[in-house]
């Protein structure tokens, strides 16, 4: 095997660069569809946090929410198992939106449907790009989350608050 | 009937007239339905499934002039269809109309593995009322409208990326209710 040094690597390289990937280049850039689906991931988190924070706020509501909440946590794993982890590596699960729950019980619904609403939207975005497997994941899933819509618009219209 | 995946991943794309004629058979499937299902429902009920049963035929116009465009002759309704389950009074008549938009919002996801982005935007957008009908006749939501199940996984690593997608096959329309005369 070569020896890493100052005469020796320039040639390593030019024959990495007809042999495939270079070694000393670091990762590949992920591939639109691994962008895709993390993004896809954390808007999910996003939304199961928002969902527990207003249960746990809102005991009333709580009931209605749990079968929503379920939903999320079911396209949360289907969109976790599309994606190959590297050996030693995790899928981030990191929130990165955490905003205040309101202070009225219709409030704090009002806000998880426009959670909803922007979700079904983010969706929709990652089409075109997506493979179409991918696509159509997501398109079922902004078709679950444009049901959620309704169920919250009939939800804030008869809880505490309004 | 469940969405099943009937293609490999290698298979070639959903081509647009193919799967626009598959959510025109839905919407066909939707129009006869819903006759009978109005005929056995009262009240609310019977307005709803009224309305839906316009809103379905406004769809297959749409559709019908979307394959005439691409210079295809559209599917034609069958003068009966087979329904899947017995329908005789307002309770099988409600999980009928529910059943119905689950074949459509299931049809539609068919457009969604086309390659036209404007078709697939389309087939997602049009999912999304059905999917909302299901779960008001329905009286429930579900994770994953028109997929019937879960994704199956059939995708592997690509070599030299440390994170790859998992790619099942695409989902095609199955036909919820076969034409053919009535049980």
């Amino acid at each position: 095997m070569l020896a890493a040094s100052t005469t020796t690597l320039p040639l390593f390289l030019a024959l990495s660069a007809c042999a495939g990937p270079n070694p000393l280049a670091g990762p590949p850039p992920l591939s639109s569809d691994v962008r895709g689906l993390f993004d896809a991931v954390t808007d999910e988190q996003n939304l199961i946090w928002i969902y527990k924070r207003t249960m746990a706020s809102y005991s009333a509501v709580a009931p209605a929410l749990g079968a929503l909440l379920a939903e999320h946590e079911a396209h949360l794993a289907q969109l976790r198992a599309m994606i190959v982890e590297p050996p030693g590596k995790t899928i981030p699960s990191t929130v990165t939106r955490k905003p205040a729950v309101p202070g009225t019980a219709a409030t704090a619904v009002a806000q998880l449907r426009a959670a909803e609403q922007s979700a079904t939207t983010a969706q929709l975005r990652r089409l075109a790009r997506a493979a179409a497997p991918l696509a159509q994941l997501y398109a079922s899933i902004a078709a679950s989350e444009a049901t959620h819509v309704s169920a919250l618009t009939a939800l804030a219209a008869r809880s505490p608050g309004r | 009937m469940t969405a099943t995946p009937t293609a490999t991943a290698k298979q070639q794309p959903m081509q647009p007239v193919p799967a626009l004629q598959a959510a025109l058979a839905a919407e066909h499937t939707a129009v006869y339905g819903y006759g009978i299902a109005g005929a056995l429902l009262t009240g609310g009920d019977r307005a709803a499934a009224l309305a839906d049963w316009r809103t379905h035929e406004q769809a297959r116009d749409t559709l019908e002039a979307m394959i005439v465009k691409l210079g295809a002759t559209p599917v034609a309704a069958s003068p009966a269809y087979a329904l899947p389950f017995t329908v005789n009074d307002a309770r099988s008549a409600r999980r009928l109309a529910a059943a119905l938009e689950d074949g459509v919002t299931q049809a539609y996801l068919g457009l969604v593995a086309v390659s036209d982005t404007t078709l697939r935007t389309f087939g997602a957008l049009a999912m999304q009322p059905p999917a909302n009908r299901a779960a008001e006749w329905r009286g429930s939501t579900v994770a994953f409208p028109g997929m019937g199940a879960l994704v199956p996984h059939g995708g592997l690593p690509a070599p030299h990326s440390p994170w790859a997608p998992h790619i099942p096959p695409a989902w095609h329309a199955g036909q919820l209710i076969r034409a053919g005369g009535p049980r």
